[in-house]
């Protein structure tokens, strides 16, 4: 327990240090701030802008993750001698490769999680702001407070990680990115409506449910094949799954208010499991098949 | 020798095959080798002799392609066996990301010790290879024998019973060179057993109590260090040949 505990939280640390890790996650978290504010004026569908942008960066900036994080850190470990000497000590292969695995689905549920609620805050503040703007005409009130703390979720922390860093020593990387995170569950208590929140949770979860599966094939071909093949490999894999990576555009039943139904999302979890254990099962005979030079 | 021995191998080989399955290179040939318990064991050779390929199947890293490996008369492979080894290889594989402490509190998690002896054998190794002044700093930034120390310590956090080290002076300077054969002579005076490739023979001289000669992957030499003669050093030559002199004329010319 110990033993796989330790390299769950190392490789979660590692892609969390990664600056590939944090430019993404700022990248997505400024996609779901600024990309709605562009068109308030413009189109008066406020809230929808802001939960399409949303959930178009959880689904493209986290298959990015799924993608480079499991690739990344396998290569790294396998090609720099770090897996071997885990492996002479009493960890399993099979242990080494699932905790590791589990090690990436961590960072990519800080990454999910931090971009999903930041979102949240920005759908919460564009529905709430647009009703008050519908009563007095005042449109600044639609992204105000919201945006201005869902753009504080991806700048400040870059500002804070660099003070830190360079009187405290702290990791720029891994605390600009913590701090994002720590930003982005205080900004969730903004004017939080819980009921508009709820309605979109299935979408989230099927925006995160192909990337999971796609974080499952890379990690299963990085053990196995070099970085270029490996890539190339989850690359076809991601292309089978682009229709299922659209599954949240069911949204028409979110943008007549309603939500996505859970019989719904459950059918797709139910679909995706097998899919993510029959790969992590070929990552398994993979890395016990295989010589560690 | 006396008891069952340490470390085991009959009849290795290794060949080494690409993509189709073609064999490339026999690195190991028909080696046969035993540690007995609390004696330092030598592998000497030049470069591609097949000393870090014979290390790698002693750790269950590589499957031998014929023969058979055993450590502490269990498989390679057996977790029970791994339990009880330390590994120091060649180059220092340390994840950078990851502070001198947190290196040692990693491989102390992945040797199943309780956080607070962890945490206490940390504080100890850190202060025994002299870096605990820089024990919070990524060692990404470490210089080649500070990073050494850190692989060193890494292998002695869990007390092996066995400690394999692949190269241990590697990019070392001389004072920390005789600071690390002082230790592995005072790790099996404790009851420790060592087995350790160098193709320094200085190394070799100082530190083993026993040492065995591969070239080309095949055993050519194998004894005590004080039987071997007055120079190791003869021997050795004499065992994988002399060093050709390069031809400069042409060059040069």
């Amino acid at each position: 327990m110990r033993r796989g505990r330790t390299i769950v939280f190392a490789t979660a640390l590692e892609l969390l240090c990664e600056p590939l890790f944090m430019l993404v996650l700022q990248a997505a978290l400024l996609l779901s701030a600024v990309a709605p504010a562009m068109h308030y004026h413009q189109f008066g569908e406020a809230s929808r802008m802001a939960r399409d942008a949303g959930l178009s960066a959880i689904l493209l900036c986290g298959a990015t993750i799924a993608f480079t994080g499991p690739i990344r850190t396998f290569r790294r470990e396998i090609e720099t001698g770090t897996a071997q000497v885990a492996l002479a000590h009493s960890v399993s292969r099979t242990s080494f490769f699932l905790h590791k695995a589990i090690g990436c689905a961590m960072a990519y549920g800080v990454f999910a999680l931090t971009v999903a609620l930041v979102s949240l805050t920005v759908v919460n503040g564009a529905e709430i702001g647009g009703r008050i703007a519908e009563k007095t005409g005042d449109i600044a009130r639609l992204w105000g407070p919201s945006f201005t703390l869902a753009l504080a979720a991806a700048l400040l922390p870059i500002v804070a990680a660099a003070v830190l860093n360079r009187f405290a020593r702290f990791r720029f990387v891994l605390t600009a990115n913590l701090l994002s995170a720590s930003i982005a569950i205080l900004s969730a208590l903004y004017r939080f409506d819980a009921a508009l929140s709820i309605r979109l949770m299935p979408a989230l979860a099927l925006a995160a449910l192909p990337s999971l599966a796609l974080l499952a094939a890379s990690a299963a071909f990085a053990v196995r094949f070099k970085a270029n093949v490996a890539s190339t490999l989850s690359a076809a894999v991601a292309i089978m799954l682009l229709p299922a990576l659209g599954n949240y555009c069911l949204s028409d039943a979110l943008a007549q208010g309603g939500m996505i139904p859970w019989t719904y999302l459950a059918c797709a979890t139910a679909a995706a499991l097998p899919a993510i254990a029959a790969l992590l099962l070929l990552g398994v005979h993979f890395i016990n098949g295989r010589d560690l030079q | 020798m006396n008891g069952e021995p340490v470390v085991s191998l009959k009849g290795v080989r290794k060949t080494f095959r690409d993509f189709w399955l073609r064999p490339t290179v026999n690195a190991v040939d028909g080696l046969d080798l035993a540690v007995a318990r609390g004696e330092v064991f030598g592998l000497l050779g030049p470069n591609g002799s097949g000393k870090s390929t014979t290390i790698k199947m002693i750790l269950g890293l590589l499957a031998p392609t014929a023969g058979e490996v055993s450590m502490f008369g269990l498989s390679p492979r057996s977790l029970a066996a791994r339990a009880r080894l330390g590994y120091l290889p060649e180059l220092s594989y340390l994840h950078p990301f990851l502070t001198a402490r947190e290196t040692l509190m990693y491989y102390a998690g992945l040797c199943g010790l309780p956080h607070a002896e962890s945490a206490r054998r940390t504080a100890q190794l850190l202060q025994m290879v002299k870096l605990d002044e820089v024990a919070n700093r990524p060692v990404g930034g470490f210089s080649k024998g500070m990073a050494r120390r850190v692989a060193l310590a890494s292998a002695l956090i869990g007390k092996p019973e066995l400690l394999v080290l692949d190269e241990p002076t590697s990019g070392l300077d001389p004072v920390s060179t005789k600071e690390v054969k002082t230790l592995v002579r005072a790790l099996a005076n404790g009851g420790m057993t060592v087995l350790m490739t160098s193709h320094l023979l200085a190394d070799a001289e100082d530190v083993c109590d026993r040492i065995m000669i591969l070239n080309r992957g095949r055993s050519v030499a194998e004894g005590k260090v004080s039987e071997l003669g007055e120079s190791l050093e003869d021997f050795f030559l004499a065992k994988v040949g002399n060093a050709d002199e390069f031809v400069l004329a042409d060059f040069l010319a």
